[in-house]
């Protein structure tokens, strides 16, 4: 348990939402069990409404845990804590800041906006290539620049864990190409980024197959481990490694995985059945 | 044959078309304020035909060039300065005060599911009921002093303001408060860098509201308990029957009220420009 490659123990976990209104439970995550090594980049696959954006705000600890083991370096995750953050499926920048205040929000929300702290941020605005548009506002900027802001202001506080929501998912095919290069950049490039874990949730496969080292296939909701895949294409990856047939290999093996939880009518059944466990 | 003919009238008709909008816009522009303009001019020279033909008598209708020259009089002796500070005073005190008051109680109502449920009807009460009515009972308990006046003032702004602050902070984006919370941001923080610059547009039309209901407030109190003011100065002098000098208080009235909504108004495009869509 307190070995110290085992960043991150996911242990018969089982999660959900309360319903206020009816004050029944809708299980998200069920059973599932799975670790994350310190260092990795894992990415996270499963049908969609199975539970994985629940899973992340559970990591993210603004969800409680209903049951099961959550453990980042061994204990229970409990809250919200400064060595974690969030990139949010939906950019979700504050209006009124600009992009340079957006980016520094963490900083500022945790007391640590010193001359360091600045530097860093103006750092990462040019590793996000955001340079020359410090000052723009959020409604001046495109999809894919907020969600640059977005993954940066998550950067920001050198967090321990990075979790990521399907970050790119809104973001036009091309956009989201370069957006994926940009991250592996990052990613590779980011000083303070090695000696990082992050865990990252998307609808795709490619792109997991991309960015992780293993890719974690969850089953239709509500949520239990199918199969972790590892991902053995060397790194640094360019675009080119896209082309590679063991990358093909492997997300169409995934892909099939996947496919293998999405049988029609499958979906619904399980959540009917799972749907109103009352307390 | 037809498509030759077609494209160059296609080719003519683009810049045309696009030009049109923008013309439209400037038009529309200057078109407005002219178009008020000659409505207002309308009305006050019917009035004054209408005064000065003897369809109605000028002793109790006043007339706009009666009242204009009352005007230009109390600025020449100094007359209008008194009355306009009182007024003035009285409604940036009170203005003030429900500011100061109703933005961080706003907040905290608005954040606080217990303190919501419990104020709720009360604030909903106070805004609705015509506040005017209160004021009998108010000059009981404050007398007829310039605190009571600021009272009835801040009586009347408070409300529309706490309402405004209190359902900005209910309709706070729920994925604003996330990115606060997994950051770490304390209370504090969440209040005051979260709900406030998201409540901002509420507090802005709340206040612009509230400014609206300050000067009646101030006005009806002038007007009820007199002793200064502007609304004393319209009693005082229709009561003597000099409509001239009552009507050219009002147009000093009217010019306030214009005046502080254009402000607010600016305020509102000063400070909240990010939230505009275009
Ligand atoms: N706030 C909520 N209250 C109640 N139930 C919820 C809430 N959010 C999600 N759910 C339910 O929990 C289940 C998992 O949802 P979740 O958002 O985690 O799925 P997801 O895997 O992220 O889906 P997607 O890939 O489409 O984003 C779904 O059945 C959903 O209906
Ligand atoms: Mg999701």
């Amino acid at each position: 348990m307190n070995d110290p490659r085992r960043k991150l123990v996911v242990d018969d976990l089982r999660i959900g939402h309360w319903s206020r209104r009816s004050g029944t439970f809708a299980l998200a995550c069920d059973g599932l069990t799975f670790d994350v090594a310190e260092n990795a980049f894992v990415a996270i696959v499963g049908p969609s409404g199975c539970g994985k954006t629940t899973f992340l705000t559970a990591l993210a600890g603004l969800i409680p845990v209903e049951s099961g083991r959550l453990e980042l370096n061994g204990e229970q995750i409990s809250g919200p804590s400064r060595d974690r953050s969030l990139v949010f499926q939906q950019a979700s920048l504050f209006p009124w800041r600009n992009v340079v205040a957006n980016i520094e929000f963490g900083l500022k929300a945790q007391g640590r906006l010193d001359a360091e702290g600045r530097a860093r941020v103006a750092e990462l605005v040019e590793l996000v290539g955001l340079s020359g548009k410090e000052d723009k506002y959020p409604r001046e900027l495109s999809g894919g620049m907020s969600q640059r802001v977005n993954l940066a202001r998550a950067l920001a506080t050198d967090p321990d864990l990075l979790l990521l929501d399907e970050p790119f998912s809104a973001l036009d095919a091309q956009t989201r190409e370069l957006m994926q290069e940009e991250l592996t950049r990052v990613w590779q490039a980011d000083s303070a980024g090695s000696g990082k874990t992050a865990v990252f949730v998307t609808h795709d496969v490619p792109e997991a197959v991309f960015l992780a080292d293993r890719v974690i296939v969850l089953s239709s909701g509500p949520a239990h481990l199918v199969e972790v895949v590892e991902v053995n294409l060397p790194r640094p990856r360019g675009p080119e490694v896209k082309r590679s047939p063991e990358f093909q290999e492997i997300s169409d093996y995934i892909l099939s995985l996947v496919m293998s939880q999405n049988k029609p009518g499958r979906r619904t059944e399980d959540h009917d059945s799972n749907a109103a466990l009352s307390r | 044959m037809t498509a030759t003919q077609l494209s160059p009238g296609r080719v003519r008709k683009t810049p045309a078309g696009a030009a049109a909008p923008g013309r439209r816009r400037a038009f529309d522009r200057y078109l407005n304020p002219v178009l008020g303009a000659v409505g207002v001019a309308v009305v006050l020279a019917s009035w004054q035909i209408c005064a000065s033909t003897g369809v109605v008598d000028p002793k109790f209708s006043s007339s706009p060039s009666g009242a204009f020259g009352a005007l230009v009089d109390s600025f020449k002796s100094g007359d209008v300065w008194s009355p306009l500070g009182s007024t003035l005073s009285i409604v940036a005190w009170g203005m003030v005060i429900s500011i100061v008051a109703a933005i961080p109680l706003g907040l905290l109502i608005g954040r606080n599911r217990v303190l919501y449920a419990l104020t709720d009807p009360l604030i909903s009460i106070m805004y609705s009921v015509p506040y005017v009515v209160f004021l009998p009972m108010l000059i009981f308990w404050f007398g007829i002093g310039a605190d009571a006046r600021v009272v009835i003032v801040v009586w009347s702004a408070l409300f529309p303001l706490l309402i405004n602050v209190i359902a900005g902070a209910r309709n706070l984006e729920q994925s604003h408060l996330q990115v606060s919370r997994v950051f770490c941001a304390s209370r504090l923080m969440t209040l005051r860098s979260v709900a406030f610059p998201a409540t901002l547009p509420y507090i802005l039309a709340g206040v612009r509201q509230a400014v609206g209901r300050a000067l009646i407030g101030a006005i009806v109190a002038e007007l009820f308990m007199g002793s200064a003011g502007l609304g004393y100065v319209v009693q005082l002098k229709t009561s003597n029957f000099q409509t001239d000098d009552a009507m050219a208080a009002i147009a000093v009235i009217a010019v306030i009220a214009v005046l502080l909504n254009h402000g607010v108004a600016y305020l509102e495009q000063r400070l909240t420009f990010w939230s505009r869509t275009d």
